[in-house]
């Protein structure tokens, strides 16, 4: 049935007559960026559903670029799931993505030249040299740090501060450095699968010669494909994957991270959407965020499973419609601005994406990786 | 240039280059089909995203001059209300949201044809008023749930959502912009007070036109005053006592409890958490009691109690309660209905949930409707079959069915059809009628029972809409043409 739930403006179901519908069931007006933005249905979770039922039954369905910029521009970031678990729309896009890929389409630029990317460097941004990173990390141990390319090539220095935090709370960690590969999560998300799956080999292989127990992840993308693509694409995968938020959570709870300083200051928390709603990773960063003498945490309205994209959806949005992409990451930091006057977050996707808005669009707000509060938080 | 062309660039001028589009994926969007399957696609021409009457208004010059059929559209197709049944132009009005008014002491409401139920809904319960809640997803637009056949949660006490439809506003299919029933008054100081205005009342004209008469444009609603005090009850009956259940459930609405609501044990045997039926039970009857003070509550609860047991019905704790907590299609069985998938996740089998048509019948006739479809079910096979009655004031029943079904096992579709042209017949030959005119969906002879109405509304339409432009297909004049 097409109700609408996924797009329409309201709550997914009404008052119970005594009150309003719990956080739970009330998400706020605004709830798929694509449909807020380009307005048609076909760009809303059901119009893609709606298309998704006839391509997938029909082979010969002619592949436009119309039709790729409708599925390509679902930014992925799973809002249409949290209301609608009846019909998984984010889900059938995807594997309408992953059926158009089997198709042989051509994705929408700069894409190809990503993957090709990732064969042949094993990062999507094509080079063999990363910055460098100041620290001396060995390359083995049970503790093993995954950064993701993304992070490495674009954040060097959040690699340091990880590092430096979790050396103060005696925690060791090893890094695969330059040995690491694209985790595979920008070309999974995009439907080749395929490409995932050899990445996720070649990094399991590497891992497991690391001698890797536990996996500690600060990419939201790198944690939600190594805690829950990884396992169904290899057939064994024994590793404990866990992000960083929950690391420093547990860390503070056993007293082993204390902070030296009063931060005294108000910042709000975004959640990244394949933390939060992707991976359902709510409460260990605003427990981080709380612990931190005197800051205080003002939420947004739209946060926890209604947080909305920051634009960057799943780096694709932002790589291949960078217009599309501002427009969500205005939205976002303006309704951040209106708690604090710094937005803190846990993946470096976000980061790099609200940074880069911020300075573009003019919105003056300072963004903070947890890592970088946490540290702060520390000195 | 060609006539698209030419009809694309008129309606660019109107609403701007962004809000027009004969993209052949973004129409088929909008394709008429009432699941999220594919029976029948037919896909607009051109979608267009107005924000005003008056770019409606404009948009209808146009499609007359062209001779193009318009089709207005909510957000929601729920029952594919709103697909074209042939090509031309689709008015998307998901943008015209706004609301417009609420006034909290002579309890109105107004607002634009695209603002959803619920959001309107919730406005207004946030005011300390209400208004009976339709039970569909995020809910359909209040033009919709005006005049679409919804019937919601109060309809036991107040019938259909169209009843506290006070006032409208329509584009004619001339272009001309009309307020008809407290609407012609919006704008002065009184606003939207009365629905029956000098001269006769217009509102019903366009109740149920499915757009032929005219696009509604915006939607006055008399609101509720919010009862403080509620209670959620619920009784059932053994499977060979639904007369019984029946019965308790007429005498129950003749004294305006505010909701009742009615359905068998299977809804609650797909749900995999809340309360359960016990196994010698199988009807259910739901009540949403209310009361402005807590006196008022209790000595209805106790009626509803009395009724119930002195017809044989055992009182179940905290269904009633769980029932109403929240009020999704949460009976809806997940791993059964969800769409194909490729290799990640793992592949799901496909089956959705089929609706029967929803019919409108005599309350009391509920026993031989239910035993009708349920020996049909039975003989065509057809596994899970849920029933939905709405008990309304009037003392008729909106009642619909649905089963699961895996539409890619052709030989249960095909069973499934059958299953539902025998019911129709069965249906039809007693005067019933349906909640849907939904052609190609409802058989023909949805008329058959009416035929002096139809041939009246064919020549209002005639009248209204000469070249037949609006919802052509409404007044089965699509072929005549």
């Amino acid at each position: 049935m097409q109700c609408a739930s996924c797009y329409y403006k309201g709550p997914i179901v009404p008052h119970n007559w005594r009150e309003l519908p719990p956080f739970e069931w009330s998400p706020p007006n605004k709830k798929c960026p694509s449909y807020e933005y380009f307005k048609f249905r076909a760009f809303s979770p059901v119009g893609r559903g709606n298309l998704a039922s006839i391509v997938f039954d029909d082979p010969n369905f002619p592949v436009t670029d119309s039709l790729i910029k409708i599925v390509y521009t679902c930014t992925g970031c799973g809002t249409c799931s949290e209301i609608c678990k009846a019909h998984d729309p984010w889900t059938v896009i995807w594997a309408l993505k992953e059926y158009l890929t089997s198709r042989g389409i051509k994705l929408p630029n700069p894409l190809p030249k990503l993957f090709a990317n990732i064969e042949n460097c094993g990062n999507i941004f094509g080079t063999e040299k990363p910055p460098p990173v100041n620290r001396n990390i060995p390359k083995k141990g049970r503790d093993v740090l995954f950064t993701g390319c993304f992070m490495r090539f674009t954040q060097p220095n959040l690699i340091e501060t990880i590092i430096y935090v979790l050396r103060k709370a005696g925690l060791n960690l090893a890094w695969l450095g330059d040995e690491e590969l694209c985790c595979g999560f920008l070309p999974g998300q995009q439907g080749d699968i395929d490409k995932m799956e050899k990445q996720a080999q070649q990094n399991v292989k590497r891992l497991r010669e690391a001698g890797a127990s536990r996996i500690i992840v600060s990419c939201a993308h790198c944690y939600k494909a190594l805690r829950d693509y990884y396992p169904k694409l290899i057939d064994t995968f024994p590793f404990e994957v866990v992000h960083i938020s929950e690391i420093y959570a547990r860390l503070i709870e056993k007293g082993k991270i204390t902070f030296n300083k009063k931060l005294q200051k108000k910042v709000t928390y975004h959640d990244p959407c394949f933390l939060g709603r992707h991976s359902k990773l709510y409460n260990e960063p605003r427990a981080v965020i709380e612990s931190i003498p005197a800051v205080k945490l003002e939420e947004m309205e739209r946060r926890k499973q209604w947080a909305y994209c920051c634009g960057s959806g799943a780096k694709a949005i932002s790589l291949c419609y960078p217009d599309f992409s501002f427009s969500i990451s205005k939205e976002r930091l303006l309704e951040a601005k209106e708690k604090a006057n710094t937005v803190v977050t846990s993946c470096s996707s976000c980061v790099l994406q609200m940074r880069r808005a911020a300075a573009k669009l003019g919105v003056e707000i300072y963004v903070q990786d947890i890592s970088e509060i946490v540290a702060e938080g520390l000195e | 240039m060609c006539v698209l062309s030419s009809i694309l660039s008129d309606l660019k001028n109107i609403v701007g280059p962004d809000r027009v589009s004969d993209s052949p994926e973004v129409c088929l969007a909008y394709a008429f089909n009432p699941f999220w399957g594919r029976d029948v696609i037919v896909r607009p021409d051109i979608v267009v995203l107005p924000r005003t009457p008056e770019e409606i208004s404009q948009i209808l010059k146009v499609s007359n001059e062209y001779g193009v059929p318009v089709t207005p559209k909510g957000a929601v197709g729920g029952g594919g209300h709103g697909g074209p049944l042939r090509g031309g132009i689709l008015l998307d009005l998901s943008l015209m949201d706004n609301i417009l008014l609420i006034d909290t002491v002579n309890m109105k409401a107004v607002a634009e044809a695209g603002c959803s139920f619920f959001k309107l809904s919730q406005e207004v319960f946030k005011r300390g008023m209400l208004l009976p809640t339709a039970a569909y997803g995020s809910g359909p637009s209040v033009v919709a749930s005006a005049v679409d056949p919804a019937y919601a949660f109060g309809g036991t006490r107040y019938g259909g959502n169209i009843n506290l439809v006070e006032g409208l506003e329509v584009v004619l299919p001339s272009g001309e912009i009309v307020r008809v029933g407290s609407m012609a008054y919006f704008d002065k100081e009184f606003g939207p007070y009365h629905r029956y205005i000098t001269g006769p009342d217009l509102i019903g004209l366009f109740t149920r036109s499915n757009g032929a008469f005219g696009i509604i444009t915006k939607v006055a609603y008399r609101c509720l005053r919010k009862p403080r005090y509620w209670a959620f009850n619920a009784f059932a009956w053994p499977s060979d006592m639904l007369k019984e259940c029946t019965q308790a459930a007429a005498e129950a609405a003749s004294i305006e409890i505010f909701d009742i609501h009615f359905n068998n044990r299977v809804r609650w045997d797909f749900k995999s958490e809340g309360p359960k039926i016990p196994e010698n039970l199988y009807f259910v009857l739901t009540f949403a009691i209310d009361g402005f003070n807590e006196l008022e509550l209790l000595g209805r609860e106790k009626a509803v109690r009395e009724i119930c047991e002195s017809y044989g019905g055992t009182y179940l704790p905290n269904v009633g309660e769980d029932f109403h907590a929240v009020w999704p299609g949460d009976f809806l069985p997940e791993e059964k209905i969800l769409p194909p998938r490729s290799t990640l996740p793992a592949k799901i089998p496909r089956s959705y949930v089929y609706l029967f048509d929803e019919l409108i019948h005599p309350w009391s006739w509920m026993p031989q409707i239910y035993e009708k479809m349920a020996r049909l079910c039975a003989d065509y096979k057809l596994a899970g079959l849920v029933v939905d009655g709405f008990v309304l004031n009037n003392l008729c029943s909106s009642t619909q069915f649905t089963i699961s079904l895996n539409d890619k096992d052709s030989d249960a579709v095909k069973r499934y059809i059958q299953c539902r042209n025998e019911f129709r017949k069965w249906f039809l030959d007693k005067g019933g009628t349906f909640q849907y005119r939904l052609p190609p969906y409802v058989p023909d002879k949805v008329w058959a029972n009416q035929p002096d109405t139809l041939k009246l509304l064919k020549r209002i339409k005639e009248l209204f809409d000469p070249n037949n432009v609006l919802s052509p297909g409404t007044f089965e004049l699509f072929e005549e043409r």
